[in-house]
């Protein structure tokens, strides 16, 4: 979406320059109005590229090929005598065709397989034109077009120009046009998140097709003009190295913006000129000239200058929280959603295996587990992500399954991502705005943010919470109001069912009980309302029914009181109480100066601090335990430790220098590992040779000895030592990821995560050998969601909330503290009731 | 709507800059007129740098003799170049910004056919001489236009084309000749020209093959043509992909009569192509030949004003720089007679000079109305490698 | 038959040099999702320097070929320092018109300090030729299908084997865990991109012998390589060198059956056809949809 300046501004920057274009052409004559018609019909080819690229992100480098095809549409039909008013919009007609034609299999692939299509596409217009010679005229090229005629009057070169002059004004206009359309919109939405449009019923092949038919259509215009302004084509006017800078011209004038095409098309045309008397020397230095100027201006020349012009401001009135119940309300819903004996596999892993679930309308159902359950993996299956292996998802009766996302979305599934998706380079109103349609895209060039809309997607982001701006960029907000705005754009497809994936990671706990209450609320106007989440407070809270699933199995199924009492969710939650407590050997010896401390670190993505004034010590042989629910904070915590996150404030002291400035290759070289979360093999690598790589740093081939040693340790590993790490089980890629950390002899191994996805068994040889580990005197830092088996290793322990420590103390008071059973099951409340129950 | 009003200033002032800042540029240049501006449109860089280069000694030669000899109208010659890069949207840009901005007398360049195309109907629309020394496609003086405007000093597709199929017939006897053709307008062009020459004479061909210039193996081109009976080849391209062809008939081992426009002459042929290269006969419309006076005196010449050039291989094409130099004479010529630099007096004054003495020939009546081409087939000289040296055959 | 033959020796020794150059964008692609748009030019880089080294500054082919192909490496390391590093740090994909123009710029420098005229460079193996099934091989021919092979086994070992290159397939495996094990990625993609260079210049001095020598020779090859790339899917070493074959061979053949006119015109609507039918290239894996 274009915001950077006012449509009317814009609208008048237009016309002012169309005027001024005009006016220079009259007073010109001669080479320069020549130059000015070059000039306009590559703003009307590059309007039409900045369709393609800037507001849909897909790369063309074959546009020359659709000029060609409009120039040589142009010559062929004028040398038969058709007149140049039909001639026009006849190329403009046949690029079009060739432009969808060419889509149907481009839209589907990625960047530089797109790019290389484009690129075939250029090559083979361009031979065409070389061999088609009864047409085309072959290499010699066509010449002696009439010129066109008005009645009885000849058009002469410089009415030609003022007349191409007209129509690059008019398709900056119409562009600007299509921009705040329902169409731009998709567009742009498919640019920034393709997921989340098509779940928000936009179907993305439909609207790439568009794109790519504007852009040819625009170039076959172009070429059109192209046709008798040049009196003469051939196939040698239309090299591939054209098709690259009319994409530099787009990118440098600023791709999306309105106005950057013509800028392009200015210094495209202007600069060559410019340059040439140097003659023999031009490409040389234009070679240079357009690195320089790409690096001077990243943006675009109009992103950069815009970048310094005021935003418009514009007062949006936003409708009552009561207009919008009755809105939610009143619309027909429909009475249930239900989930059959639903499966999935990966590549022969079962991550869902025979769900069955009802979802009925009016009430808050959630689906609770540890990570790794397939919780997310259901919600993409009833949204159309992925397709089931078996069972069924019925929406009323209704089948569902199969079906693509905007399908679902279009049957009133409307959801939220774990990781939010919103149009990052949207204002927040128009994120919303974008969501009404349910994939109707409308008039191409009516205005999609009108009064009405407007209006209502402002009284949805109010209703959902969001005090913030309503123009404000998607992308600059900080993480509470990006969830927000999520659940109200969802909302604003005026969906049956609303799913949402985590919407509380992340928040404070007053926003997470201002959540909980708006999200009660729209359960209560009709909606089926599925909520995944880890707070349990906001769970027990909120919900009718819970659904609790481990290792992709349902595992319990009842009300939070039901689920809060069963044995087998507190032991997938806490930690299998069988575990066998693991006091270490002997006593902990270690020294009071810390091997590895932070002092008031903080950190965080964009505008929220993530981690606030943390200060942990770890001493040399001690096991620390950091604890905390998700979203706390404690990956950050071990990122900006081990330096993939950066920068941060505050200091971190490793062996008593400060370290908070380094790269993570630098740290490691230092003694400080992280064995991270998900285990991060690398897996087409042989065991033995992810272990080696944990000795990168070293330099030096490990020994035998070393091996042998290390095997002892992680007897598993033995006979898989040469398969490689992506077969392997869960549990023995975690045993691998730790040995491979040890490889680096580190001072301090920070531990993400360990037990993350294990089956039970295998946990507790795991920590059997982290015990070993610390008995071996490790210095180890240990990050689980399992507290009271992270407990039962660790020395002392750390616990992390809303980004800061709220409790440290030696590992035996904290296991008793009651406290931390509240943080991971609900609050103090919870914890009672709990209590209570057993 | 605060910013509305801003932004329209904005876009003034900015309008108002952008405008004076052309208006500037535009104008600065054509002031000075105490030169005769002479403009040049070629490929000055990429593939055919070489022969454009070719095309600027030559002229810078000739304009250097003249203007120690007080130059034209009592002025100096200027020669502004343009580089068009084999394309003709950007040549006759060029073309148009020579005439209309920097306002040249006349126009000298199109190395490249299509691109001589497309200068050819703005020449004649704005008036203005176009002299073409070497672009060889038959229709650029052949155009139709009733004020014709382009002249050329340069050799002939369809003149070539008959040459060296009377050179074939008459050396060699041949009576099915292939062709194997560089993939670009001057190999359609002799496509034309030689299949012209061919039914003229009731003769068949044993194939057109075309090749790109990049080609790194033409076997497959020439062992269709072998299988298809080919008694001998037409040979047309510039000197590297020429050099393929000799390559990949060595390896063939076909050793068959070859008859080549005049494309290997622009450079180290021999280099490139191998011993073999010898064989190659080749059209030329002047060459260096040691003894020939008017020749040596020239290389002198072009050794003083280009210090790189050590020998007469380093002169290649010659072809290009006489034809060139020639060009600018006849034309100086046409400017002085005429007594002015405007267009249409030139043009009648390149039908009324005589006798200018030039590189290749002494042109007696050089240009009428009715044949606008300098050089005629009997202008033509066949030639091929001996030691690194091109010589005349025979 | 004879024509069969010719096409095969012809698309064979090709498609083995579209392969070793598609080789060098498929590294830095799997390393950095990036790539050097001035390949092409690289080649030409290889074929003009050891031309400079061998013809003008006399040195032995076994001094100045490492030597080119060095100095290609080290040109792939600037054009991935000055070229393609500022703007992914900017999140901008303008690397992509900046490596264009960088070739652009190399090509222009070389036209003007090494001459506008092709030259040859020399070799022993193309000053006669092996006569088999009615036409004939120069040795260099044979010998490019060789070494292409043995440079792909080469780094296929060297990668496997070594430390350095293991490091780089973790990077490409895991970006993020490789820096954890304390490899430097920033200079593992600056090497990646040497590497990339140093094939293509590779692959330039291989074929110089066959060609001549001249500033804008790389162009086509560029492309070329970057369609074999883009249809053995840019992701697996093997799959792009065996699309390199596919590519040479289809190309001579359809030169050899249909007249080199034709061949663009075929062989880009016949990799549009292989890319409508599988969008990830025919030996890419399909990128998973992450949700």
């Amino acid at each position: 979406m274009l915001n950077f300046m006012s449509r009317t501004g814009l609208d008048l920057s237009i016309l002012a320059l169309t005027v001024g274009g005009l006016i220079l052409t009259l007073a010109s004559g001669g080479y320069i109005q020549f130059v000015m018609g070059l000039v306009a019909l590559t703003t009307v080819l590059c309007v039409g590229l900045n369709v393609l690229y800037g507001l849909t992100g897909l790369v063309s480098l074959g546009q020359v090929g659709f000029f060609a095809i409009g120039a040589y549409t142009s010559g062929i039909l004028l040398l038969n005598g058709v007149s140049f008013w039909l001639v026009l919009p006849a190329a403009g007609f046949v690029a079009g065709v060739a432009g969808c034609l060419l889509a149907i299999p481009a839209v589907r692939m990625a960047g530089p397989f797109l790019a290389m299509v484009t690129i075939a596409f250029a090559f083979i217009v361009e031979h065409g034109a070389v061999e088609w010679r009864s047409m085309t005229g072959g290499q010699n090229g066509l010449m002696g077009f009439p010129m066109p005629e008005i009645g009885s009057y000849v058009l002469s070169e410089t009415d030609l120009v003022l007349f191409s002059i007209c129509l690059a004004g008019l398709s900056l206009y119409l562009c600007r046009r299509l921009a705040d359309s329902g169409w731009g919109m998709a567009m742009t939405g498919i640019r920034d998140a393709e997921i989340a449009a098509s779940s928000l019923g936009y179907k993305p092949f439909v609207v790439k097709l568009a794109a790519f038919a504007i852009a040819a259509a625009m170039a076959g215009l172009a070429g059109a003009l192209f046709t008798p302004l040049m009196m003469f084509i051939a196939p040698s006017n239309f090299p591939f190295s054209q098709s690259i800078l009319f994409l530099f011209a787009v990118l440098i004038g600023g791709a999306g913006s309105v106005l950057g095409p013509l800028a392009g098309a200015l210094v495209t045309v202007l600069l060559p000129e410019f340059l040439s008397g140097l003659a023999e020397y031009r490409l040389l230095f234009f070679g240079a000239l357009l690195v320089g100027v790409l690096l001077i201006a990243p943006r675009g020349l109009v992103g950069s200058v815009a970048a310094y012009l005021p935003k418009p401001g514009r007062k949006i009135l936003p409708k009552s929280a009561a207009d919008i119940e009755t809105l939610l309300a009143g619309y027909p819903k429909p009475d249930k959603l239900e989930i059959e004996n639903l499966g999935i596999s990966f590549g022969g892993v079962r991550a869902v295996d025979s769900v069955s679930l009802s979802l009925p309308a009016g009430a808050v159902t959630s689906i609770i587990g540890p990570n790794g359950a397939g919780k997310t993996t259901i919600l993409n299956m009833i949204s159309g992500f992925y397709k089931p292996t078996d069972g069924n998802i019925l929406l009323s009766g209704k089948a569902l399954s199969g079906l693509p996302a905007f399908e679902a979305a279009r049957s009133g599934i409307a959801r939220t991502y774990q990781t939010t998706k919103l149009f990052e380079n949207m204002s927040v109103v128009a994120n919303v705005i974008s969501g009404l349609s349910r994939g109707r895209l409308g008039q191409p060039l009516a205005k999609v943010e009108s009064a009405e809309n407007l209006a209502l997607a402002a009284g949805l982001l109010r209703y959902c919470g969001y005090m913030g701006d309503f123009d404000k960029r998607a992308g600059d907000l900080p993480h509470v109001d990006r969830r927000l705005v999520e659940i109200a754009r969802a909302l604003a497809m005026k969906p049956g069912v609303l799913l949402l994936d985590e919407p509380a990671a992340g928040l404070m706990r007053a926003d997470k009980d201002q959540l909980a209450v708006i999200l009660r609320k729209i359960a209560d106007l009709g909606l089926a309302v599925v909520l995944v989440e880890h707070d349990m407070e906001l769970v027990m809270g909120i919900s009718d029914r819970i659904q609790a699933v481990d290792a992709g199995k349902p595992i319990a199924f009842g009300t939070p009181a039901e689920i809060q009492a069963n044995e087998t969710v507190i032991a997938a939650y806490l930690g299998d109480g069988s575990a066998p407590a693991l006091p270490r050997k002997g006593q902990l010896e270690t020294v009071q100066t810390p091997v590895l401390s932070t002092l008031k670190l903080t950190a965080g993505y964009g505008a929220a601090p993530v981690l606030k004034d943390v200060s942990v010590k770890v001493r040399p042989g001690e096991m620390v335990a950091l604890l905390g629910a998700n979203g706390a904070g404690k990956s950050t915590f071990l990122s900006a430790l081990s330096g993939l996150h950066r920068p941060v404030e505050g200091s971190i002291i490793l062996n008593d220098d400060p370290v908070h400035t380094l790269a993570p290759h630098d740290l490691v070289g230092r003694g400080l590992v992280l064995v991270p979360e998900g285990r991060q093999v690398f897996p087409e690598l042989t065991v033995l040779e992810n272990i080696e790589l944990g000795a990168y740093k070293r330099r030096k081939a490990m020994s035998g000895d070393e091996i042998d040693a290390l095997l002892a340790r992680f007897p598993r590993l033995k006979d898989r030592l040469h398969s490689r790490a992506g077969l392997l089980s869960g549990g023995e890629q975690q045993m691998m990821a730790i040995a491979r950390g040890l490889m680096g002899r580190p001072s301090v191994l920070l531990l993400d995560e360990p037990s993350l996805g294990l089956a039970p068994a295998m946990i507790n040889e795991l920590y059997a050998i982290l015990g070993e580990l610390r008995d071996d005197g490790i210095t180890i830092l240990l990050v689980d969601q399992m507290a009271s088996l992270a407990l039962s290793v660790a020395d002392y322990g750390y616990v992390l909330e809303q980004g800061r420590i709220v409790m440290e103390g030696p590992a035996k008071d904290l296991i008793a503290d009651e406290r931390l059973t509240a943080a991971y099951l609900g609050g103090g409340e919870t914890a009672d009731r709990r209590e209570a129950v057993q | 709507m605060r910013t509305s009003r801003f932004l329209p200033q904005m876009t003034r002032r900015a309008l108002m800059s952008g405008v004076v800042g052309l208006s500037v540029a535009i104008s600065l240049p054509a002031l000075a007129a105490d030169t005769v501006k002479i403009g040049l449109v070629a490929a000055l860089s990429g593939q055919s740098a070489k022969s454009g280069q070719a095309i600027t000694r030559g002229l810078t030669i000739a304009i250097d003799e003249i203007n120690a000899n007080g130059g034209v109208l009592g002025k100096p010659i200027e020669l502004v170049s343009r580089d068009d890069e084999s394309n003709p949207g950007k040549g006759l840009v060029a073309a148009r910004e020579l005439v209309q901005r920097e306002g040249v007398a006349a126009l000298i360049g199109g190395l490249d056919t299509p691109v001589s195309f497309a200068i050819v109907p703005f020449a004649n629309q704005a008036k203005v001489p176009f002299v073409g020394p070497w672009a060889a496609g038959t229709g650029i003086t052949k155009n139709g236009a009733e004020e014709n405007y382009i002249f050329r000093v340069s050799a002939v597709d369809e003149y070539v084309d008959e040459a060296i199929t009377e050179y074939l017939i008459a050396n060699h006897g041949v009576k099915k000749p292939g062709m194997i053709l560089i993939n670009n307008p001057w190999g359609e062009s002799n496509e034309k020209g030689l299949t012209k020459a061919l039914e003229k004479r009731g003769m068949e061909t044993a194939g057109i093959e075309k090749f790109e210039s990049n080609d790194v193996d033409v076997v497959p081109q020439l062992t269709r043509l072998k299988e298809n009976g080919a008694d001998s080849l037409f040979v047309v391209a510039n000197v590297a992909p020429t050099a393929q062809v000799i390559k990949s008939l060595d390896r063939m081992g076909w050793d068959v009569p070859l008859a080549s426009h005049w494309g290997p002459a622009g450079g180290r042929f021999t280099e490139l192509a191998g011993k073999s290269g010898e064989k190659l006969h080749f059209i030329q419309t002047y060459l260096f030949v040691e003894g020939d006076e008017k020749g040596d005196a020239m290389f002198a010449k072009l050794q003083a004003a280009f210090p790189e050039i050590e020998t007469t291989a380093d002169v290649t094409p010659a072809t290009g720089i006489a034809n060139a130099y020639d060009s600018m004479l006849l034309l100086a010529a046409a400017i002085e007679k005429a007594g002015s630099t405007d267009g249409p007096a030139i043009r009648q004054a390149m039908y009324e000079i005589e006798n200018i003495e030039g590189l290749i020939k002494t042109y007696a009546d050089p240009f009428s109305p009715d044949n606008q081409d300098a050089i005629g087939p009997e202008d033509y000289v066949f030639a091929h490698f001996v030691e690194g040296q091109i010589i005349p055959v025979k | 038959m004879t024509l069969l033959i010719a096409a095969l020796v012809s698309g064979i020794g090709l498609g083995s040099m579209y392969g070793l150059i598609a080789l060098g964008f498929q590294i830095t692609y799997s390393v950095s999702q990036t790539v050097n748009f001035a390949q092409g030019s690289v080649v030409m880089l290889g074929a003009v320097l050891g031309y400079v080294f061998i013809e003008r500054l006399g040195m032995n082919w076994m001094i100045a070929y490492p030597l080119a192909v060095l100095c290609c490496g080290g040109f792939g390391m600037l054009v991935e320092v000055l070229l393609v590093r500022p703007f992914v740090e900017r999140n901008s994909e303008a690397w992509l018109m900046a490596t264009v123009a960088g070739g652009i710029f190399l090509d222009n420098a070389v036209l003007f300090t090494f001459g506008n005229e092709p030259r040859t460079l020399a070799s022993s193996l193309t000053q006669s030729t092996w006569q088999f099934a009615g036409t004939g091989i120069y040795p260099q021919q044979v010998l490019i299908p060789i070494a292409a092979v043995g440079v792909a086994l080469a780094l296929h070992f060297l990668f496997r084997k070594t430390l350095q290159g293991r490091a780089l397939l973790a990077v490409v495996q895991n970006g993020q865990a490789a820096r954890l094990m304390g490899i430097n990625t920033t200079a593992m993609v600056s090497g990646s991109f040497a590497l990339s260079a140093m094939l293509a210049g590779g692959a330039g001095l291989l074929i110089a012998p066959l060609l001549s020598v001249h500033s804008d020779m790389g162009t086509l090859f560029g492309l070329k390589a970057f369609a074999v790339a883009i249809l053995g899917g840019m992701t697996s070493a093997s799959g792009v060198m065996l699309a390199g074959f596919i590519y040479g061979l289809v190309e001579a053949l359809v030169t050899t059956y249909f007249g080199s006119s034709s061949t663009y015109i075929i062989v880009f609507a016949l990799l549009i056809l292989a890319l409508t039918w599988k969008p990830d290239g025919l030996f890419g894996r399909p990128a998973v949809k992450k949700v």
